[in-house]
């Protein structure tokens, strides 16, 4: 990427580069107004078109300081209205399709990639992109087990890549109760409440005629091979039964779903985003079964406490604390400016991957105690809970050959 | 009812209304405090696996064998490694199985099975951290089918003990693919080294990542850790 290396694209260095020079070199290969140079944007990809992914592409599309170049999807009509909607915005026909996104990340010439398929395929991509030498702005929920978050932190790491998650709603839907809590106007924080859910279930939908449009063996990639139906790949957002997010090989339901919004926001709002909980609390309550997470600096995070509405927050009625600087996004343009920003500058991007492994990391937590119906405690530096053979069974499940993380 | 979920598992298959096999659910919770329960809930789940149901039935019983198996349901998983439609949700279970029973099944296999099952066992080991695997695994970095050796490398890498370092700091395919996951595989290790207070063996594992030939990240990779090593910060 050009702004780390400036000289990364000499055009002239091979032959086989000189016979790629166009005869005409365009204003917009060479950059004019506000748009950059072709050399100087970020190359990007994208996996996972559909419904997130769409929206996602539109956005880097959006961006001058973006040549976008890429798609990858398993399936073939939503490929093809991709390339359209990238070419188009171009003025070319330029993006190339793929059906297997290995082929696009084994690309050189691509610095950043965006990743919105289902679930199940998070971590696997996140981390092959990482040990690809690419930058990755993923969808939330970003991990679908425990095990998952580390192993993409790691990668993250490792290769020094900027890896940002994908919940927008975090600074932006909860701006005013976070300025309230970092502004010291409710004293010391005590709990924050979330309203959220329900689990993802197992599903077991009767078999469909597979559509030629879609290659169903990559769509369920890792998860466990189950027959062709249309509700269970959906994209669509519900919860209930109508799309993958329905489902648990595929996604936490509207637990992860909508809990990284949710819990997003409320760790942010009490500043425990750097943190997992260290206990879960699981109550069987005549009014309902619910769940209260305590983190170790004492702060209790509540999960559909009865009665209490949603990102209802418990400070210190009467106190009030200094305000702390707000954390906010760098560059220009929302999340998605964020990521390029820090793409070029190296830095952490504001939903840094292991911030949204902590948030998704609650839900997980919080589907195995109501899995288990029972209280759980839980050591984040160890990744396990501690002595609790049943609940260690729940860190992880194992992928269906030949995806490994 | 619990028996009639049972019979119920016998023309269980996609499509079927899952309520017919809410009893089996509500036991694995009710069986918890109850150990005699509990192993003949397992030993009832166990016995389906060996009988002529739908691959939806065995789906079923191999996820609730993941929370609930033991020891005494490993033969019954064991049998289906080799199966392609069952492999998989064998080892869903084998792999969250404590028992030591159950990580000696997947080795056993190793010598048994090709292609992409023999890649999903190898995972399995790797992702359980099974530090019995890894002589077994060592010996599949030069295996020819590269999907294999690939998964040797990465599982190699999850396990990240000292015998796991010096398999892959001694590979060196010829595949790129492979080459990328050896490269991972060290790093992994190099970390836990450097992590552990074994800064020699870390840099020694660092160094040869630096040359040339080697992707960008990995240079930097190995920059930074070599870094580390010697105190330095970036």
């Amino acid at each position: 990427m050009s702004c780390r290396q400036p000289t990364r694209r000499k055009f002239l260095q091979t032959a086989a580069a000189v016979a790629s020079v166009p005869y005409v070199i365009t204003s917009k290969a060479l950059g004019q107004g506000d748009v950059p140079p072709a050399s100087d944007r970020i190359v990007m990809g994208g996996i996972g078109i559909g419904n997130m992914g769409a929206s996602d592409q539109g956005a880097f599309l959006g961006r001058p300081d973006v040549q976008y170049v890429a798609v990858s999807d398993v399936r073939e009509s939503v490929r093809k209205t991709a390339k359209e909607r990238a070419d188009q915005h171009y003025k070319n026909g330029d993006c190339q399709t793929y059906n297997d996104f290995r082929e696009l990340l084994a690309r050189d010439d691509i610095d950043a990639v965006h990743v919105a398929t289902p679930d199940h395929w998070h971590a696997i991509m996140v981390i092959e992109a990482c040990r690809h030498g690419k930058d990755v702005y993923c969808q939330k929920p970003e991990t679908l087990t425990l095990r998952e978050g580390p192993l993409m932190i790691d990668a993250a790491r490792r290769y020094a890549r900027v890896v940002s998650g994908g919940s927008q709603r975090v600074l932006e839907d909860y701006k005013e109760l976070v300025g309230r809590c970092w502004g010291g106007e409710l004293g010391e924080i005590k709990s924050i409440n979330v309203n959220v859910g329900p689990l993802s279930q197992l599903c077991n939908l009767p078999a469909e005629t597979t559509p030629p449009d879609i290659d169903w063996e990559m769509w369920l990639g890792p998860a466990a091979w189950a027959p062709y139906n249309a509700a269970r790949c959906s994209g669509n957002f519900a919860t209930d039964g109508g799309s993958w997010r329905s489902y648990v090989d595929y996604s936490g339901g509207g637990m992860t779903d909508w809990g990284a919004h949710h819990f997003g926001g409320a760790t942010f709002a009490v500043d425990v985003r750097e943190l997992q909980p260290v206990e879960i609390e699981f109550h069987n309550d005549p009014e309902g079964k619910h769940l209260t997470f305590k983190y170790a600096n004492g702060i209790l995070l509540h999960h559909n406490r009865p009665k209490t509405e949603n990102l209802v927050v418990e400070g210190t009625p009467g106190e009030k604390r200094p305000a702390k600087p707000v954390p906010t996004y760098k560059g220009e343009g929302g999340i998605y400016g964020d990521f390029i920003h820090c793409v070029k500058t190296r830095e952490k991007p504001f939903r840094d991957i292991e911030l949204a492994v902590n948030t998704v990391a609650v839900s997980h937590l919080g589907t195995i105690a109501y899995q288990l119906q029972r209280s759980l405690k839980w050591d984040p530096a160890a990744q396990h809970f501690p002595g609790d053979e049943e609940a260690n069974r729940f860190l992880d499940r194992a992928r269906r050959e030949p995806w490994q993380l | 009812m619990l028996s009639s979920a049972f019979e119920a598992l016998k023309t269980y298959d996609w499509g079927t209304d899952r309520a017919v096999l809410a009893p089996i659910d509500e036991a694995v919770i009710s069986t918890r405090d109850d150990e005699g329960a509990r192993r003949e809930l397992e030993a009832s789940l166990a016995a389906v696996l060996g009988t002529n149901v739908s691959r939806d039935a065995k789906d079923y019983v191999c996820r609730k064998l993941m929370v609930i198996g033991t020891a005494a349901s490993v033969d019954a998983l064991a049998r289906l490694l080799p199966e392609k439609d069952h492999s998989h949700m064998a080892r869903f279970a084998l792999a969250r199985i404590p028992a030591p029973e159950a990580a000696a099944a997947m080795r056993n296999a190793l010598g048994t099975l090709n292609g992409e099952l023999k890649v999903g066992v190898i995972s399995s080991l790797g992702a359980r951290g099974d530090e019995a695997s890894v002589a077994a695994i060592s010996e599949l970095l030069t295996s020819d089918d590269p999907q294999v050796a690939r998964a040797a490398a990465l599982a190699l890498g999850d396990i990240r003990n000292a015998a796991a370092a010096q398999a892959l700091a001694a590979a060196k395919p010829a595949d790129p693919e492979v080459m990328r996951a050896v490269v991972d595989g060290r790093l992994a290790c190099a970390e836990k080294l450097l992590s552990s207070g074994d800064k020699s063996a870390a840099m020694a594992l660092y160094k040869p990542m630096l040359g040339p030939n080697q992707p960008k990240q990995v240079r930097l990779a190995a920059t930074r850790g070599m870094l580390a090593c010697t105190g330095q910060k970036e």
